[in-house]
């Protein structure tokens, strides 16, 4: 009950996410600053397939005891070396990178909200309502 | 993993485009020099970049450590200019022009391996990735500004 009162695992997930969101910003940032360096492949974060893949297994009563936990997943950074359109073997592409960024921001931001709202309900609570 | 890494990493991005621009406009200033250093014409420079590797911190590796699991590969830490050497690719130019002070006994003046056109093109692509580095910035800012608001 106390444990649902505050938060479990939904304000873990979120708080994860964030960690993510914040990885994600700074992978991008390393792929916007090294768009002129030859040889450079753009990183990638991998993180959404995890956690569903947890959240699944959560609600799954029969999944088997090697499953992840919430609170041990962890945002993985991938190199990707597939791609590359450039005579200098560089594959970072300006555009995608900067609508990843905006993509990124608006996600922490709505779950940066959603921690807070979670919070201000919490003192709404506590402090019954007044 | 915080948002002021971001900012260190696209200040690295900033620092070394402005630092090409410098030296694009070193090579457009000196696009008529026959006089270089060593006697001969100016020569043509460029800056060579590479990504700086940011596994070697104690912070991942204890992340790492305390984790166990897969780790993937560690994130970057942003990118430097590792030199900035002459471009010997390309030959000087040789214009005939008798009247030139620098003229030899044919009246033919070796000129810069400076192309304006090369150097705007290069200048062009500074200016985009600076910008996408300032804009890298900004969305940091709003983050870590969204960030402080949890709790409040």
């Amino acid at each position: 009950m106390l444990d649902r009162l505050f938060g479990g695992d939904v304000l873990v997930a979120t708080t994860k996410a964030l960690d993510a969101s914040a990885l994600r910003q700074q992978v991008i940032a390393n792929n916007l600053a090294n768009v002129n360096t030859p040889g450079f492949k753009r990183q990638d974060v991998q993180f959404e397939d995890q956690l569903s893949r947890a959240l699944a297994q959560k609600s799954n009563p029969c999944a088997p005891a090697s499953s992840v936990a919430i609170d041990k997943i962890r945002p993985c950074v991938v190199t990707v070396n597939s791609t590359s359109e450039r005579a200098d073997g560089n594959n970072v592409d300006m555009e995608m990178e900067n609508v990843n960024m905006a993509d990124n921001t608006l996600r922490f931001d709505a779950l940066a909200q959603s921690v807070a709202g979670f919070f201000a309900g919490l003192k709404a609570v506590i402090s019954g309502g007044k | 993993m915080s948002i002021g890494t971001s900012l260190q990493i696209s200040a690295s991005g900033l620092t070394a485009e402005r630092l090409r621009l410098d030296v694009i406009s070193n090579n457009l200033a000196n696009v008529n020099t026959t006089r270089g250093a060593d006697g001969q014409p100016f020569r043509r420079q460029e800056v060579v970049f590479a990504s700086r590797n940011g596994g070697g911190s104690f912070a991942s590796a204890l992340s790492s450590a305390r984790g166990g699991g897969r780790t993937g590969d560690a994130a970057g830490a942003g990118v430097q200019v590792v030199s900035i050497r002459p471009d010997m690719g390309r030959d000087f130019k040789v214009v005939h022009d008798p009247g030139h002070p620098d003229a030899d006994a044919q009246g033919n003046v070796k000129m810069p391996n400076v192309e304006p056109v090369v150097e705007m093109v290069d200048m062009i692509s500074a200016t985009r990735a600076y910008e996408a580095g300032v804009t890298a910035i900004n969305s940091a800012k709003q983050m870590q500004a969204k960030a402080l608001e949890i709790g409040r």
